[in-house]
């Protein structure tokens, strides 16, 4: 499991690992990172092969108050966290 | 090899390819909806598990009704015993640790899980290690067996079946109802082909009826798991295996309802019912899931993992396997199967496998996943 942080995205793979690893992971990493999350300095991307992921993970960051966007890859799934729309208006 | 015979593995094969691939679609897993309960007080999952109870509840009674379950209650069920709970306690523990229960595990390793891989060799080694302990297990569970005899609890109250589960059926229908109008069924997932888990329930629910009416039980496996560990075992020490009291049980003794063969098989390394029922099972759900998986592109193996995972996928696996002996059954035997007949060994073993979720879902948030990923610029 390797993260490096590359123009503001910070990015996660962590594909193959048990579950529910992935949603715990995000999670802690989405609370460490909140502030540049907040203030829109960072994203985070992770890479995960976990097919129930890719629900449990938008609906957590939603309810926290994050954006997120999904995309299929090869063979994988990105799913980007960023700060909410409304809060970029707001700014 | 007669067609009879040929006619049971075809349809375990069957069912297990289109099971394999369902469970694949819809990430049937359940050992997730005990584990998230604990870990995210998230329920939706076990609500289909319930659906699946409920829907297998009413096929196996209608099928009953009509004369299509001469088997009733189907074999290798037996008198409820204290052990059931502390086998499904021990089970609940492993299936989280593993990542997946027995059959989890198999729809994650078709779709190229290395984690699940290690916990499917966890079970086969858990398998082997319980036949060393089956004598001692054997008398514990013997000493606080209770209602000798009765099988299910309406057999243990006298009482036709119906009287039970009419008001059971129509309580889960007045709360599945509730959930349909406060629309709690749906799971709002971008997975490509996925299949909506309360489609997935009603499913197997139709698969579980299937192989009950044709080849006299609904899906188990866990037996495999203790042949495939004797048939190794068998290979450097067949003199070891030749004196362990369990490999020479042979619990299946039925006559086979569609093809009416006589079939007998046991956990020791020969080619008899349980390898004919259970091994093409086993494969169709591995294959299923895996062509499930090719179809849409996922089918990819990693194995870059923190090794304190593996650890506790092969630990899981060992615990788990020990618990589906211990109880005996797995969870898909017991959920999918005894509990929609009122069967009180598998009452026991849901009794059991909550706390073991729980006390699983701790152990792998404490031990397993506590530590930081490895971070690079």
């Amino acid at each position: 499991m390797k993260a490096r942080d590359a123009e503001n995205i910070v990015v996660y793979d962590i594909r193959g690992q048990i579950c529910p690893s992935c949603l715990l992971f995000t999670l802690r990493e989405v609370h460490e990172l909140r502030e540049a999350l907040k203030e829109g300095r960072i994203e985070i991307l992770i890479k995960t092969d976990n097919r129930d992921a890719t629900a449990t993970i938008p609906d957590a960051v939603a309810s926290m108050g994050y954006d997120h966007f999904v995309e299929k890859k090869e063979g994988f799934y990105e799913i980007r966290i960023m700060r909410h729309k409304q809060q970029k208006l707001a700014d | 090899m007669t067609p009879a015979i040929l006619f049971i593995i075809i349809v375990n094969l069957a069912l297990g390819l289109v099971a394999g691939a369902i469970m694949y679609r819809s990430d049937f897993c359940v050992a997730g909806m005990f584990r998230d309960l604990f870990l995210f007080r998230k329920t939706v999952m076990l609500r289909t598990l319930l659906l699946l109870v409920v829907a297998s509840m009413v096929l196996f009674e209608l099928m009953r009704r009509i004369g299509l379950l001469p088997l009733y209650p189907f074999p290798l069920l037996g008198s409820p015993s204290l052990g059931n709970i502390a086998g499904g306690v021990i089970f609940g523990i492993g299936m989280v640790l593993a990542g997946g229960c027995v059959v989890g595990t198999l729809y994650k390793m078709g779709g190229g899980s290395m984690i699940s891989a290690t916990a499917f060799a966890g079970l086969i080694i858990g398998s082997g290690l319980y036949a060393e302990m089956h004598p001692w297990w054997t008398a514990v569970s013997k000493k606080f067996s209770f209602l000798q005899g009765h099988i299910t609890l309406p057999q243990a109250l006298g009482c036709d079946p119906i009287l039970l589960l009419l008001p059971v059926t129509g309580l889960a229908a007045y709360l599945f109802l509730r959930w349909h109008a406060q629309r709690r069924w749906e799971v709002a997932s971008p997975a490509e082909g996925y299949i909506q888990p309360w489609k997935a329930a009603l499913y197997l629910a139709i698969l579980g009826t299937l192989s009950y009416t044709l080849i006299g039980m609904p899906f188990g496996i866990t037996n495999a798991y203790a042949k495939a560990a004797s048939y190794l075992t068998n290979i450097p020490v067949p003199m070891h295996v030749s004196q362990v009291a369990f490999y020479n049980t042979v619990p299946l003794k039925y006559t086979a309802p569609v093809s009416q063969v006589e079939l007998h098989g046991g956990p020791g390394p020969f080619f008899d019912a349980i390898a004919y029922i259970q091994f093409p099972l086993i494969a169709g759900i591995v294959l299923g899931a895996m062509i499930a998986a090719l179809r849409i592109g996922e089918f990819r193996v990693y194995f870059r993992v923190p090794a304190r995972q593996y650890v506790s996928a092969l630990a899981g696996g060992i615990i788990l396997a020990l618990g589906s002996r211990m109880t005996p059954g797995c969870n898909i035997w017991h959920l999918f199967g005894g509990v929609p007949i009122l069967s009180m060994q598998s009452l026991l073993f849901l009794i059991g496998i909550i706390p073991g979720s729980y006390i699983g879902s701790r152990l792998l948030v404490t031990l397993v996943l506590s530590m930081r990923p490895e971070v690079s610029a």
